[in-house]
């Protein structure tokens, strides 16, 4: 390729040096999704958080292509359903456009045209369909059908008026309106902007080229690009590891394509030679990217703009090389020497030789990539025409709106009323319907909150003493375990405290064979824990779990393979169909034997968290991490967790710590719905650890020096809830002192009892689980989800999260929230100089609108921010997945995760008065970018009145209730019962001491809405809570009186 | 009475699955929206009942001593000389393949009833899935070779459809029809072993086995009348060869199965792991009465197997995605068991078929836990899984390795060779004469100069000739993106 060499000898000034800025600039915009196996939620938009969250979505949207806000017709559905209430609409236009002097005289002011057209959404058909129903229907010519009966009249009158033709006979309706049609489009036609072009051309040669010849040459680049970057970065999959991988993408990429007798594609003619010379001549990626680009006669200035959408063109791949490179750490096996810029260099060339190859094609052997400037466009310029689409929208406003069609017989006029349909384009208007949607939900939690506190407020209803703590994740999920375990048992507390319970620390599980960072991932851990087996039955199952899995490798892998391949099938082959039966029939028994199995009967091995350091201990290891924590360290840890969430005032005589993860079959996106407080990872460890610290002797008193005082009969005990199949798992039992066995044994029990009742509210979502499922069929019927290889939904994860609430739980006990709020508790009495609401902000809001934007994009644009439905994903290098055999590497969330949202913005109500959170905000850019920027809902909600300011436009508003509804029930599950969609909110009374006498049906103490019929489920459920005498008191073994100790039998 | 019993048995194996989807069919045509509950229940019933009706029919013959069952539907046509009679054959080999159509398509009908609950495409998934079913048991029941090939087809076509499931993206469409495009071009091969049977021995229906006519030994099940001439066998033999090849993914045409794993994951399991590549062995084993007389084709069929199984376990080490590896490690397979049909070692290739549609659909059901079982995997050895093909580092010299792997990762070239040179070169040879049609155009009708030939599409085609160019050169580019890569 003699052309090619002559471009860029040696006395060429290789021009690489802005190249690096350039990539980087480029690489904010690529998605910031790390491996699977730690999937951690943030925002799909980071890099724009810069901008306020309506014009970001937009710029993104033309970036990316993507969607914006949901679709039109979605939000018609809205406003069809009620949804989106009439007033919602008025109420978002009045503050979103100024509304002063009417477009044209006697017309409609800016704000009614807005709120008109938004109650007239009707699809404006594009080119050949507007030609068609313009030429071939009688559009032009008859009213359109939107036009109420009143509106008829007028313009009939109005045509009558303006009517130039012979006045006898008496014309006709069907004349008039020809008439009157036929005056208004041609003015409108006359004073339409005309268009010529189609914007800017694309910076990118492929576009150019496509656009020009008809070939893709990405259509050629991809497939390659996309194998070898699955082969560099794959974590095991391959039998063959790429050769020489360690030394780079580019490297690699040359000495494999470099060595002679290259693929016989065509368009890789002569790469072989090129690359050998590049290597011998030591080419850095830079100085070849910056060859490259000259190669494809990209002019100088618009390298930039190349070379982002160049990157854009592979996202998933070109993010993923980004995520080896910055952040190591994160990958699952071994992180692989990867530079964005060395896959940049390759896609380049590839790019520069298939581009000449396009031109060759089409225009003769000895083209260049220059030649396309000197080419016409793709069919020259199209010539100017008027822009029918908006002169049609124009027409049929002009009939629907209260406007005189006369006023139109004025230029400028006519140009006035097009340049007011233009600014109500759809991205407009669907942005302004989203705020209306946001705004009806807004208003449903702030109304539901402030009714909820009239009832709360009152002396009926009173919280039992304590008999058991809990303090659980805030994440949104929890809220559902919490309130029925409220409900369940009134002598409990909860409380929520963000899943790693500020133990931010690496750890290593006995199983574990590498350590991972169990703490949010803007925190740097600090601290090694290990578990390690107790002293007494050390290693009792390492051995043969070893030959076993050593066993399960070599067949996995033999499977695959030639020899061992066909030995395996045969000898083994015929054993499948067992597995597949097993796996399709009867997927929870199958797999219980399966894992009966694998893992024997025996218990599991006693282990013990190695997490104390003498206070004098630093040494290091090498690897920055102290090994444990010093007692000082742990009172740290212990007591602002006890200050933040309040729990410090009173210890009843149990403390579960819960922490919370996922385990799943089926879903490459296990992870996705494990604790986002550890970074992805499941926060049992945490709550273990923590339990341990605020047991230890030399903890509590060193809290006792500080103030708080931890009784001696208050007992820590971690757990771990299992959110998908809704199991408990709990730590350090055999250190339990006897005093506190029955206390235990009573918080598991009814805490097993409130995970069956939250089971079934959770299976209320899924189709698969009849409206009516008995009470004791939801357990099994969750278990079976998680564990079934043909279930995609394995649970809906963050789905419908909408809210989160910072503040004391009592103000939100026995408040129905659907499981979509997110529940942050924090005592604003005990913290006079707000630093620890601070803390807290500064921790939770991030990651809650992480959370929630995510779902959010997901939602909005499955296939441009999620990665589309799950069927035919494809697991690649155990770091992703591609939709079929080669694509790109899908980021963001599969469809059958976020099918069942509600896209709004995170409504973060605060316990705090306006003042604080102001300081707060400016004190601290970050979550200031948030909140100005939209990107989050802020309410102030009063400690002490019942106040509620909505942050709007930099300033906090107040805000009155408007819906004076408000179901009250017994229960939550009278609530929810018979209901698969969205609910509101409510007041489930059992959560306190005074209940409906037995028999009354629920009421509203407001007037207006009575709950659904609450069907078979009330009697599964006695509408009567626990009454206190018939929970079995302090001794063990007493006779459970609980209604629901029938569970227990179910394993 | 038992005879009977047994024909009935012997239709309603292919019958069930049929009448599921033409059920369906109705529906469909009619608009009407079913549950999917019932579209599920349907299909599941049918394939139960095909499965159970194979199992009994299986029962009283081993209980009766009988080797063959046959049922004649009627015939198709007859010229006096030949006859196209529809026939079905129930015996040693049909039965426990039609077992295993019935058992792993009823097993994922079970199976995607959950997976792809609220997928739009959920009908069509299953009326494809049931006529699929029917296409596969004809093949195996078929005991004329034209039945065979009304089988062949459906199966060809639903796959193909199955393939192209999502259809709103654009590369599984492509990739459907690459597969579509491959399965044509090699059942020219059936059919013209079909036309060559007939001329041959003028009749294409199975004999019984035991007459022995001209199988060396028992086979065991029914054949073809073999034909006398060793040319003749030869004749037969190699286009049934071709177009087992189509199917079972053989070198050089096996580039659509990476491919076809765009559809649903059960989807990919049943058919290109297990039961579609199958049937091109499953041809091989029931026609081996016809080739047997031909060493040559023995041995093309060998070589055939052979190469695969080697060119595909190279390729499926370099492959970093699960289903593509999956897929190779099928194809390898295939290729043994393409090597033993030749070899006539005719039962260890049934076994051996059978239990490898088994394991390989368990694995490729089991695929999106891939990461979940890695990381158990890893925790059950207690430490990081080993590396896996260090030999190769130990055995091959450096340059030969990363020559090994950029062929392992280049999947052979084949597709660079079947794109660039064969549908390529075919595109150009069209293009050449049609530039020579121009030439003489220009010859004829002097006082118009053609246009130059790059210039043609840019330049409003005025003249027929030119616009035959355009279109020429229009279909050249669509093969060719059919076949590419990716």
């Amino acid at each position: 390729m003699s052309h090619l060499d002559t471009a860029a000898g040696p006395a060429v000034e290789d021009g690489s040096a802005g190249i690096a800025d350039l990539v980087e600039r480029a690489a904010k915009l690529l998605p910031d999704q790390a491996p699977l196996q730690t999937f951690v939620h943030h925002n799909t938009l980071h890099a724009f958080e810069h901008l306020p969250f309506d014009e970001a979505v937009v710029s993104a949207a033309r970036v990316f292509g993507t969607e914006p806000f949901q679709s039109e017709a979605a939000f018609q559905g809205f406003v069809d359903s009620g949804r989106i209430r009439p007033g919602d609409i008025e109420a978002v236009v009045e503050a979103e456009v100024s509304s002063e002097t009417p477009l044209v005289p006697g017309g409609p002011t800016p704000g009614r045209f807005h709120a008109i057209r938004l109650r007239h959404l009707f699809e404006v058909p594009r080119g050949a369909a507007l030609s068609w129903l313009l030429l071939e229907t009688d559009q032009r010519t008859r009213f359109t059908e939107r036009l109420d009966a009143q509106r008829r009249v007028e313009l009939l009158a109005q045509a009558r008026r303006d009517w130039t033709g012979s006045a006898v006979p008496e014309p006709g309706a069907r004349a008039l309106q020809a008439q009157l049609l036929d005056t208004l489009w041609n003015r409108l036609e006359k004073a339409a902007p005309h268009l010529r072009g189609t914007g800017a051309p694309s910076p990118r040669r492929r576009d150019q080229i496509l656009a020009t010849t008809g070939t893709d040459t990405d259509e050629l680049v991809h497939p390659l690009l996309i194998r070898l970057s699955a082969a560099f970065l794959d974590q095991g999959i391959a039998y063959w590891p790429m050769p020489e991988r360690g030394q780079g993408f580019l490297h690699a990429f040359r000495r494999l394509y470099g060595q002679p007798g290259g693929p016989p594609d065509r368009f890789l003619r002569g790469l072989d030679t090129e690359l050998r010379r590049q290597e011998t001549e030591a080419w850095t990626a830079e100085r070849t990217v910056a060859w490259a680009l000259r190669e494809l006669a990209v002019p100088e200035p618009e390298w930039g703009a190349a070379i982002e959408a160049t990157l854009l063109s592979l996202r998933g791949w070109a993010g993923m090389m980004r995520q080896f490179e910055h952040r190591p750490d994160r990958a699952p096996v071994e992180a692989h020497a990867a530079r964005l810029v060395d896959y940049l260099a390759v896609q380049l060339v590839l790019d520069a030789y298939a581009a000449r190859y396009a031109m060759v094609g089409y225009l003769g052997p000895h083209a260049t990539v220059a030649d396309l400037d000197r080419l016409p466009g793709p069919s020259g310029e199209p010539p100017a025409r008027p822009v029918l689409e908006l002169v049609y929208e124009a027409f049929v406003l002009a009939q629907v709106m209260p406007v005189d069609m006369a006023v139109f017989a004025e230029a400028g006029h006519a140009t006035a009323w097009l340049e007011a349909v233009a600014s109500c384009d759809e991205t407009e208007r669907r942005r302004l319907l989203h705020l209306a949607y946001e705004r009806r939900h807004r208003v449903g939690v702030l109304d539901a909150l402030s009714a909820h506190q009239q009832i709360v407020g009152g002396a009926t209803q009173v919280t039992p003493p304590a008999r058991m703590q809990a303090v659980f994740c805030i994440d949104e999920r929890e809220e559902s375990l919490r309130r029925h375990l409220e409900e369940h048992f009134p002598q409990a507390e909860t409380y929520g405290y963000a899943g790693f319970f500020g133990v931010a620390m690496t750890y290593r599980g006995i199983d574990e064979i590498r350590a991972r960072p169990l703490c949010p991932v803007v925190v740097t851990p600090q601290h090694l824990v290990v578990e390690e087996p107790a002293a007494t039955r050390a290693g009792r199952h390492a051995v043969p779990r070893r030959g076993r899995g050593g066993l399960s490798r070599g067949f996995t892998v033999g499977s695959r393979t030639l020899a061992r391949g066909s030995v395996i099938t045969l000898g083994l082959g015929f054993a499948h169909v067992v597995t597949l039966v097993g796996r399709c029939l009867f997927p929870r028994l199958f797999h219980r034997w399966s894992q009966r199995l694998d893992h024997g009967t025996g218990a599991a091995p006693v282990t013990r968290l190695a997490l104390e350091r003498a206070a004098t201990a630093t040494e290091e290891h090498g690897d920055g991490l102290l090994r444990g924590y010093s007692v000082p360290e742990m009172v740290g840890v212990v007591s602002a967790a006890l200050r933040t969430t309040g729990l410090g005032r009173r210890f009843s005589p149990v403390v579960l710590i819960v922490g919370h993860g996922s385990s799943s079959l089926n879903n490459p996106h296990e992870s996705a719905h494990d604790c986002g407080a550890t970074g992805g990872g499941r926060g049992g460890p945490n709550a273990r650890a923590f339990a341990a610290m605020a047991n230890h002797a030399g903890v509590r008193e060193g809290l006792r020096d500080l103030g708080t005082d931890i009784p001696k009969d208050t007992w820590f005990v971690g757990a771990y809830h299992n959110t998908c199949d809704d199991s408990m798992t709990y730590y350090d039992e055999d250190l339990i002192p006897e005093r506190f066995l029955s206390s235990v044994e009573e918080a598991k029990r009814v805490m097993a009892e409130a995970c069956v009742l939250a089971a079934h509210e959770r299976c209320r979502r899924f189709e698969s689980a009849p409206l009516d499922l008995p009470l004791d069929a939801a357990l099994a019927h969750v278990e079976s989800h998680t564990v079934d290889l043909g279930q995609p939904r394995p649970e809906y994860g963050h789905a419908t999260n909408a809210a989160c609430i910072v503040g004391r739980r009592s103000r939100t006990r026995g408040l129905f929230l659907d499981r979509r709020a997110f529940l942050v508790s924090y005592d604003p009495e005990g913290d006079a100089s707000g630093d620890l609401l601070t803390n807290l902000l500064l921790a939770a809001g991030p990651v809650c609108a992480g959370i929630n934007l995510e779902y959010y994009f997901s939602y909005v644009d499955p296939a441009g921010y999620g990665c589309g439905t799950k069927l035919p994903h494809n697991i690649v290098g155990l770091l992703g997945v591609m939709d079929g055999h080669a694509s790109d590497l899908r980021t963001g969330l599969p469809w059958q995760m976020v099918e069942i949202h509600e896209p709004v913005r995170l409504l973060l109500v605060v316990e705090a008065e306006p003042e604080r959170l102001t300081a707060i905000l400016d004190a601290h850019a970050g979550l200031n970018r948030l909140v100005a920027n939209g990107w989050i809902q802020l309410v102030a909600w009063s400690p002490v009145s019942d106040a509620m300011h909505v942050f709007t436009r930099g300033r906090f508003l107040p805000y009155t209730p408007e819906d004076a509804v408000f179901p009250m029930v017994n229960r939550s599950a009278q609530f929810y019962a018979g209901n698969r969609g969205h609910l509101g909110f409510a007041h489930a009374m059992a959560a306190f001491e005074t209940v409906l006498p037995e028999g009354t049906s629920p009421e509203t103490i407001f007037p207006g809405t009575v709950p659904s019929e609450t069907a078979e489920l009330s009697e599964a459920i006695p509408s009567t809570r626990v009454s206190p005498e018939a929970v079995p008191s302090g001794t063990a073994g007493n006779e459970p009186a609980s209604p629901m100790a029938h569970v227990q039998e179910v394993p | 009475m038992s005879d009977t019993v047994q024909q009935f048995l012997l239709l309603s194996i292919v019958g069930f699955p049929l009448c599921a989807f033409a059920l369906m069919a109705v529906f469909a045509w009619q608009g009407r929206r079913r549950v999917e509950r019932a579209v599920s229940t349907a299909v599941v019933l049918a394939f139960g009942l095909a499965m159970a009706s194979a199992i009994a029919l299986a029962c009283m013959m081993l209980g009766g001593g009988q080797r063959m069952v046959t049922v004649s539907v009627g015939t198709w046509f007859g010229t006096g000389e030949s006859e196209f009679h529809l026939l079905l054959v129930g015996d040693r080999l049909s039965l426990p393949f039609a077992v295993l159509t019935a058992l792993l398509s009823g097993l994922i009908g079970v199976f995607s009833q959950r997976y792809l609950h609220k997928e739009p495409g959920y009908l069509r998934f299953y009326m494809l899935l049931a006529l699929f079913g029917a296409g596969v048991e004809l093949v195996a029941l078929a005991g004329a070779l034209e039945l065979t090939f009304v089988g062949w087809e459906l199966a060809g076509l639903t796959s193909a459809l199955l393939i192209a499931f999502f259809h709103e993206r654009r590369k599984p469409v492509e990739h459907g029809l690459r597969a579509f495009l491959t399965y044509r071009a090699c059942d020219v091969g059936l059919l013209a072993a079909v036309v060559w049977l007939h001329h041959a021995t003028g009749s294409s229906t199975v004999t019984g086995a035991l007459a022995g006519t001209g199988v060396q030994g028992d086979s065991g099940w029914a054949g073809f009348q073999a034909p006398t001439s060793t040319w003749d066998a030869f004749l037969i033999g190699l286009p049934l060869l071709w177009a087992s090849m189509g199917k079972a993914a053989q070198v050089p045409l096996g580039g659509w199965l990476p491919r076809a794993m765009e559809g649903p994951t059960p989807s990919s399991a049943v058919f290109y792991g297990a039961i579609s590549v199958s049937l091109g062995p499953y041809l091989l084993l029931r026609t081996e009465s016809v080739w047997s007389g031909a060493p040559a084709v023995r041995i093309a069929i060998v070589a055939v197997g052979a190469l695969t199984a080697v060119h595909a376990t190279l390729v499926g080490r370099a492959q970093t995605d699960i289903k593509s590896t999956l897929a190779y490690a099928s194809m390898t397979q295939i290729g043994v068991i393409l090597a033993e049909v030749g070899l006539g070692l005719r039962y260890l290739a049934l076994a051996h078929l059978i239990a490898h549609a088994a394991l390989r659909s368990a694995q490729i059901l089991r695929s999106p836990s891939l990461i979940h079982d890695h990381h158990h995997l890893e925790q059950a050895t207690g430490r990081p899984l080993p590396p896996t093909g260090r030999y190769l580092d130990r055995l091959v010299p450096a340059g030969t390795q990363a020559w090994l792997y950029r062929y392992a990762l280049e999947r052979g070239y084949f597709d660079a060779w079947l794109r660039d040179h064969v549908v390529g070169g075919l595109a150009r040879l069209v293009r050449r004469a049609e530039s020579l049609d121009d030439r003489w155009a220009r010859l004829l009708s002097t006082g118009w100069t053609p246009l130059p030939h790059t210039g043609a599409r840019t330049e409003p085609a005025g003249l027929s000739v030119a616009a035959v160019t355009a279109e020429g050169e229009g279909r050249g580019e669509t093969t060719g993106r059919g076949e590419q890569e990716s």
